[in-house]
């Protein structure tokens, strides 16, 4: 399967632009409505199928965009370790501008779609490395 | 991560944020700003090589996308015959989106913005937004 990469720099691009034009919290919003709207099926998979839907998600696209990446889970956590993100990996091989806040987003989709379908997420981060850990779990009620 | 693959319905949805929230001019000033910021191998190619750079920079694009299209290419005029644009086919076939009712306008001010500074007129024709079908049209200025 082709894949266009500079969507990535193109997405930096967008994200930097909302961020000095409007500030951070409209960009969290932003990022919260294409969480919300875009990743719709994803939200409905993860209520009914639980963190398998999230498992398959995150294998298909780092596949399809040649990541280095392992899946596995810590008890009832499931940890997405990027160790070569495709996104910052390849607007570096072009030499796009990368927004400096560009791994945020990461951290405020998956925290929307999660919230959505009863899940929490962290994302811990290194934008420079171009690598992150992520984990995913369900949230305990009361 | 917001695969490339789901870029065209990221883009789609920011430009239905910001126009619901700062109007259809926002999202003009955001084509505006991606123009002058991102575009900056197009540019250099229409520097460089002028039609044949156009010719080099569309070729890829579009392979990479997988478009349905032609191109045609003379000393003094460049043509892209597009006979189903990928974005606009993806943003039909996804039913859970909102589709922004202005979203092929973006290719007037993205690339008009770069052409026409050396030397050309840019004329997009929007012939089917349902089909994708469009014609762009770049000629030498007399």
């Amino acid at each position: 399967m082709s894949v266009h990469k500079d969507f990535h720099g193109a997405l930096s691009c967008c994200l930097e632009y909302i961020y000095k034009k409007y500030g951070e919290k409209e960009l969290d919003m932003c990022l919260r409505q294409i969480a919300r709207n875009v990743y719709k099926p994803l939200i409905e998979s993860l209520k009914t199928r639980g963190l398998a839907a999230l498992e398959e998600h995150w294998r298909r696209i780092f596949t399809i965009e040649d990541g280095e990446f392992d899946l596995r889970y810590d008890g009832d956590v499931l940890v997405l370790n990027v160790k070569k993100c495709p996104a910052i990996w390849h607007m570096r091989e072009r030499g796009y501008r990368i927004f400096e806040k560009f791994c945020e987003h990461c951290r405020i989709v998956n925290d929307e779609i999660c919230k959505a379908a009863g899940y929490n997420s962290s994302v811990d981060y290194d934008q420079d490395a171009g690598s992150c850990t992520q984990k995913f779990w369900r949230r305990r009620e009361g | 991560m917001i695969s490339c693959t789901e870029f065209i319905l990221a883009y789609n949805e920011i430009f239905n944020y910001l126009h619901e929230k700062h109007g259809k001019e926002a999202v003009v000033d955001l084509w505006k700003y991606i123009s002058d910021e991102f575009l900056q191998n197009l540019d250099e190619l229409v520097a460089k090589k002028g039609i044949q750079g156009m010719k080099e920079y569309w070729s890829r694009t579009l392979e990479e996308e997988g478009a349905d299209y032609e191109i045609k290419a003379t000393e003094d005029e460049f043509v892209i015959e597009m006979y189903k644009c990928p974005s606009v086919g993806i943003l039909r076939r996804t039913k859970h989106i909102k589709v922004y009712p202005y979203y092929c306008e973006h290719c007037k001010v993205l690339y008009s913005r770069v052409v026409e500074k050396y030397g050309f007129d840019y004329n997009l024709e929007i012939i089917d937004t349902n089909a994708g079908r469009c014609r762009l049209t770049i000629r030498k200025k007399r």
